[in-house]
């Protein structure tokens, strides 16, 4: 008798072998995992759009002082919950990764059918930034540290100090300068200045407005340390409420 | 049947909601009364052509006068100020905006009662009609629309071109620089993160039994994590930092020289402008709302050396012409333009003259442009711009405000 027909003795009624067992598990996969998909791109995306917003939409928001101390702590927030839920309950470490790959695909879905081909902007001012690799070091950590605290230290500070530098890649062309009127500008700024946004006018970037002034021009180094600091606190409490959604009362009913 | 009629209209719905549709304004009329007629005051907005074709070039130009009798409980223009076109979406890209000659890329601030001259350069992007308006942005209170003048764009969408040129002496195309770049970066990381799911999904079965062995295995439930699991993880951890770090000196090498994003506030001096002889008390303002007739009584005084007489009277972007004096042929179908709804009573105002006059400004836009409502204003006041004019075509602008009693009989 193979492996595949042997009789299962578990209380499952209708099952009689493993392998009925196993289709069953995997329709279960199958069902689950491509809503679970369609789930975290949907809140992901409502809550990145709420929480960061046009510092995602447009590149000449991207400063060096607010975007890489804003986006890392809202980026944050969902990989933490799911991390503690995917792995406290499936030993899975996709919490991070799985969700910021659902955020960019859908991220990059309505910057073309939304910004591109509905407002007619240019893909290169409305280009998603990434951050799937701030979702791997977050997984990755956790299954090698198999602590919640480690992964917390190392990767909250992680996610918070690289942002910046991952982007980089990507931002540096933008932020050559340029000369428009006898005035110097990025890039950025002049496509922010020439592709109109009658709703955005210049004053409404959140740019170059804080307080961090101290070390000269190292601003950004300095910004991603303090999110990187801020961050470790930040994954943790998260984790937290990730701890808490499970010990609900209406989780536990389900499963 | 029901199916098949429910799902036809759908797709009819569908299908006309792709129709592309023409946008014809910008929220202009849905602005309070008391703020179009309060904040900025529009005047001789024209644009160099009403029919351009794609990469042609237009001018907007004109002049704005911000409003003494600014509401004090509306942020104020003489905070932080942007000069913005309200077009829909980039389909002009703007080369130039200027106030009194000054480069208006950065924000600024205006001062109430002082007259400033504007100009915005665009070049046509997208074939289409267009409602083109000058715009004030104004920090904590938002745009001030002025008005509108219906503007066709033909041509290609395709052949449109808009490049500039570094500081390093590098020209790009502004279109599409950078976005080649973006794409490979983007498509690498999402490559590296799908890799990752996928590496996990290879193990499916996944939930079900993976929840139950967690269950059974309770603290010890790491025992899940097999050894090639840790080397995967291992090399995953290494590849996402390799490619951070890389990809960062990369960019350094490539683009050494970099400026931050850049911000600031210009100042716009103000233009010397000839003194103005004639100024106005406004004795009383009602409007009378079944009539939609707007009756003002102010006392004019005129220390010039001509008669003057009240040309226009202009409010909230509606502009209400005493045909007598003045001659005014609306630019379209939707120009704000009474060209006889203005009876003045009391004559002309004789140089050295202290006289009162009764102006009756009445016309349907009241109605259609919804400025009755502005009997809904928390404070009653109201403000508009009289144009008078000397026998040879010399303009005096002169503000005046003050309470409004609405007349509802």
């Amino acid at each position: 008798m193979s492996k595949s027909s042997q009789a299962v003795s578990s209380s499952i009624p209708g099952m009689s072998t493993s392998a009925e067992q196993r289709k069953a598990y995997i329709q279960v996969d199958l069902l689950a995992i491509p809503l679970v998909v369609l789930l975290f791109a949907g809140i992901f995306s409502f809550h990145f759009a709420l929480l960061v917003g046009d510092w995602d939409y447009w590149v000449d928001w991207r400063d060096r002082r607010w975007w890489p101390l804003v986006t890392p702590l809202a980026i944050t927030v969902l990989p933490a919950v799911f991390s503690y839920v995917l792995w406290d309950k499936l030993r899975l470490p996709l919490g991070g990764t799985l969700t910021i790959l659902c955020l960019t695909l859908a991220a990059w879905i309505s910057r073309y059918l939304n910004f591109h081909l509905f407002a007619d902007f240019p893909m290169n001012f409305v280009w998603p930034s990434t951050y799937i690799g701030l979702g791997l070091i977050l997984d990755c950590l956790l299954l090698l540290t198999r602590s919640f605290f480690w992964t917390g230290l190392f990767g909250g500070f992680a996610v918070g100090a690289f942002m910046y530098p991952l982007n980089w890649s990507m931002l540096a062309p933008f932020q050559v300068p340029v000369e428009m009127h006898g005035t110097m500008l990025t890039v950025a700024d002049t496509l922010g200045y020439e592709y109109i946004r009658t709703a955005i006018p210049e004053y409404v970037r959140i740019i170059e407005e804080s307080t961090l002034r101290t070390f000269g021009a190292a601003v950004t180094p300095l910004t991603a340390v303090f999110a990187g600091f801020l961050n470790i606190l930040n994954y943790w409490f998260w984790l937290w409420i990730g701890y808490l959604g499970t010990k609900a009362i209406w989780i536990r009913k389900i499963v | 049947m029901k199916t098949i009629l429910s799902l036809s209209i759908s797709v009819l719905v569908f299908l006309i909601s792709l129709l592309p549709l023409e946008a014809v304004a910008h929220g202009e009329r849905a602005q309070m009364p008391q703020l179009r007629m309060r904040t900025v005051h529009w005047l001789d907005v024209k644009v160099s052509t009403a029919k351009l074709a794609v990469n042609e070039v237009i001018t907007v130009k004109g002049q704005f006068m911000p409003s003494k009798y600014w509401p004090h409980h509306v942020n104020s223009i003489e905070d932080t100020a942007y000069l913005n076109i309200g077009v829909p979406g980039p389909s002009f890209v703007r080369l130039d905006s200027r106030v009194n000659g000054v480069p208006m890329i950065r924000s600024t601030s205006f001062h109430y009662g002082e007259l400033y001259d504007f100009e915005v350069t665009m070049k046509a992007r997208k074939p289409g009609r267009y409602h083109v308006h000058p715009v004030i942005n104004v920090k904590g209170t938002g745009p001030i629309i002025g008005p509108g003048i219906w503007v066709e764009v033909t041509g290609s969408f395709a052949d449109f071109e808009n490049s500039t040129t570094t500081l390093l002496g590098k020209k790009i195309d502004l279109e599409t620089y950078g976005f080649s770049n973006v794409v490979f970066w983007s498509a690498l990381w999402f490559s590296v993160g799908l890799a990752w799911f996928i590496y996990w999904l290879t193990k499916c079965p996944i939930i079900v039994p993976r929840f139950k062995a967690a269950q059974e295995l309770g603290t010890k439930a790491d025992e899940m994590i097999t050894v090639w699991d840790r080397r995967i993880a291992g090399s995953f951890l290494l590849l996402t930092l390799s490619l951070i770090a890389g990809g960062y000196l990369y960019a350094q090498e490539q683009y050494p020289i970099t400026t931050p994003l850049q911000t600031g506030r210009v100042d716009v001096p103000a233009v010397e402008r000839a003194p103005n002889p004639v100024s106005v008390k406004l004795i009383e303002a009602r409007y009378r709302i079944p009539g939609r007739s707007f009756r003002l009584e102010v006392e004019v005084t005129n220390r010039g050396d001509a008669p003057i007489t009240v040309g226009e009277f202009a409010a909230g972007n509606l502009r209400f012409i005493n045909s007598a004096v003045l001659k005014v042929k609306p630019l379209d179908e939707h120009d704000l333009v009474a060209p006889d709804a203005l009876r003045v009573e009391g004559g002309p105002v004789a140089p050295g003259e202290t006289k009162r006059l009764v102006l009756y400004a009445d016309d349907a836009m009241w109605e259609t442009e919804r400025m009755t409502t502005m009997i809904s204003s928390p404070d009653a006041v109201v403000a508009g711009l009289l144009h008078f004019y000397t026998d040879t075509g010399q303009r005096y602008l002169v503000e005046f405000g003050g309470p409004m009693i609405p007349v509802f009989g």
